[in-house]
């Protein structure tokens, strides 16, 4: 009785809530287990067998008939063994994958909470390979931006491209994913070096990126350089456009704001209007604060009353 | 270098059946070596099956390289190097595999290719050997395989065509990217048949789903859903969704790949 008064006295500081989505719990628990040294111990197995095969098979004539059909058996047995452990890890394998693929259209579909329930149970155990963590880890990263926890967003980025998880194109994504999320929490130096950074390697590929173009014209518009934000989409406007499909909205709401900044008001209502078109008003303010300094002072684009 | 679609096809076929006849073998061979002994023959299973083992292996080996050949083909179809894809894809379809997903694989890439080379018919004929094989556990394949069908279908002017091949996923359950793809080729299809009040209903969803494609689909998605709000009277709706399609397109591309369209840009090209 004692005891119980104990630990119910105990209770609320010992079960404080685990913070939820956090990111070091999850880097640790998500972390693939390590696998058994089998080839050892069925290696041992396999010379006990056949020593003790060949010690029963030469003591007598039913010895020797005892090992050859305790020999099939085994081998059946060994043959079933592997195809039934065979299809039990393939099936656990696609289940975990048909998970992290939910979680993707969770994030696609923009269900933030509903993606990062499922982010959260999928990363609070071990998973079984490499590819589908950090499958897992990338989707994470977008839904702690989302959040506007962009500090654990960069923590997860960074372990990503620090331990060389993702291939080229994903690694591309998730610097211009970074960058962003530093510009956004005011790290500017690091930001300017991640920018610098991602323009060296896309110069070196010999590619345009349109992703990058975004980033550059944010940087722009958060350090008080419209013209140079200005400068980048009225260059990059196809590219932006044929890349980021509807989230040109992003481009247009920030040549609005580069725009204005520039006092060039009928320039900034123009891309105002079409980045309302594109994208709700409250998404833009949610993505980039300085867009919500326009609210009021230009007009939205209307929208029928079902799709306002 | 280009495959004929009908030799790939020729070349899948007798592969699939070369791969199901060695595939037997192995198994008639390892309940053999089982039979046999009873049969009074003298075999030793415990000799027999590890050498089946070791051949089936040397070959499942073997098999991985097709395997590693049509893992890159998407990228390199996406990126637009079709010269290299189809390298791969030649490689792929001309090498021995046990396992029926390369070939299956190797064929739905083709397939892809030549879509994305806007060759419709080859896609098509691709496409149609691809679902008439016995899929197994590759069925998933056959949803992709559908749509693209039905996209080939809808730009070769077969609208029954395409709507017979799109009717059979309706039942199915289908990941987020198909949805989409299917959304945007049943608008087509609505739309070339005129039927502009199915193709409004549920337009919020809809529109929610377009905002989610790439930038050309989105587009044409949108216009032809404005042309249906403009059929059935909604204005608003229209105009709405006209503008957008010309933020994310060229609006005379648009129209030209679907003349239809010209009814929502007649007073812009008039003045």
């Amino acid at each position: 009785m004692q005891s119980s008064a104990f630990q119910s006295a105990a209770t609320p500081a010992d079960a404080a809530p685990a913070p939820f989505l956090d990111v070091p719990t999850l880097l640790e628990s998500s972390q693939p287990r390590a696998r058994l040294g089998w080839f050892w111990y069925a290696g041992g197995g396999f010379l006990a067998v056949v020593l003790g095969a060949a010690l029963l098979g030469n003591s007598s004539e039913i010895g020797r008939r005892l090992v050859e059909l305790l020999s099939a058996v085994l081998m059946l047995g060994l043959i079933v063994g592997m195809s039934v452990l065979t299809v039990v890890t393939v099936r656990n394998h696609r289940g975990e994958q048909q998970e992290v693929e939910a979680a993707a259209e969770l994030v696609q579909l923009r269900r933030w909470p509903q993606a990062a329930a499922l982010l959260e149970q999928i990363l609070s155990r071990p998973s079984r390979t490499g590819a589908l963590r950090s499958g897992a880890l990338m989707y994470l990263g977008a839904v702690l931006a989302r959040y506007h926890r962009f500090d654990d967003a960069i923590a997860v980025y960074d372990h990503l491209l620090e331990h060389d998880l993702v291939d080229p194109a994903s690694a591309h994504g998730l610097r211009l994913g970074r960058a962003m999320a530093m510009l956004r929490e005011d790290h500017l130096f690091d930001a300017d070096r991640a920018i610098a950074e991602l323009r060296r390697t896309t110069s070196d590929a010999g590619i345009d990126s349109a992703g990058l173009a975004l980033v550059e014209m944010y940087r722009d518009v958060k350090t008080g350089h419209p013209a140079e934000a200005a400068a980048i989409f009225e260059e990059k406007l196809p590219a932006l456009r044929e890349a980021l499909g509807h989230r040109v909205g992003d481009a247009y709401a920030l040549a609005a704001r580069a725009y204005d900044l520039m006092s060039r008001p009928g320039e900034a209502q123009d891309s105002y209007t079409k980045a309302t078109l594109l994208s709700p008003l409250m998404e833009l303010h949610r993505r980039y604060p300085e867009v919500e300094k326009l609210y009021g002072r230009y007009q939205a684009a209307p929208a029928p009353p079902e799709a306002a | 270098m280009l495959i004929p679609a009908e030799t790939a096809i020729h070349r899948f076929r007798r592969d699939m059946t070369f791969g199901r006849l060695v595939k037997g073998l192995f198994v008639a061979a390892a309940v053999a070596a089982f039979v046999l002994p009873l049969a009074g023959i003298r075999l030793d299973p415990l000799m027999v099956l590890p050498v089946i083992a070791c051949v089936f292996l040397a070959l499942s080996v073997g098999s991985i390289r097709g395997s590693r050949l049509t893992a890159d083909s998407p990228s390199l179809i996406a990126a637009g190097r079709f010269e290299e894809a189809e390298q791969r894809i030649d490689q792929a379809l001309r090498s021995f595999s046990l396992f029926r997903h390369v070939k299956v694989v190797s064929l739905h890439h083709l397939a892809l290719l030549r879509h994305a080379q806007r060759n419709w018919n080859e896609s098509a004929v691709l496409c149609r050997a691809l679902l008439g094989q016995k899929l197994g556990s590759m069925q998933g394949i056959g949803k992709p395989a559908r749509l693209m069908l039905a996209d080939a279908l809808l730009e070769m002017g077969d609208v029954r065509g395409a709507g017979d091949a799109i009717a059979a996923l309706y039942q199915q359950r289908l990941s987020l990217a198909e949805v989409l793809k299917l959304v945007a080729v049943q608008i087509d299809h609505q739309a070339r048949l005129g039927a502009w009040p199915e193709i409004f209903a549920g337009v919020t969803a809809k529109v929610q789903l377009a905002e989610l494609m790439p930038a050309a689909a989105a587009a044409r998605t949108q216009a032809l859903l404005a042309l249906a709000a403009k059929k059935t009277g909604r204005e608003d709706w229209s105009d709405w969704l006209r503008r957008r399609a010309e933020l994310l397109a060229d609006f005379q591309k648009l129209a030209a790949d679907r003349p239809v369209l010209w009814e929502l840009w007649e007073r812009k090209v008039e003045g």
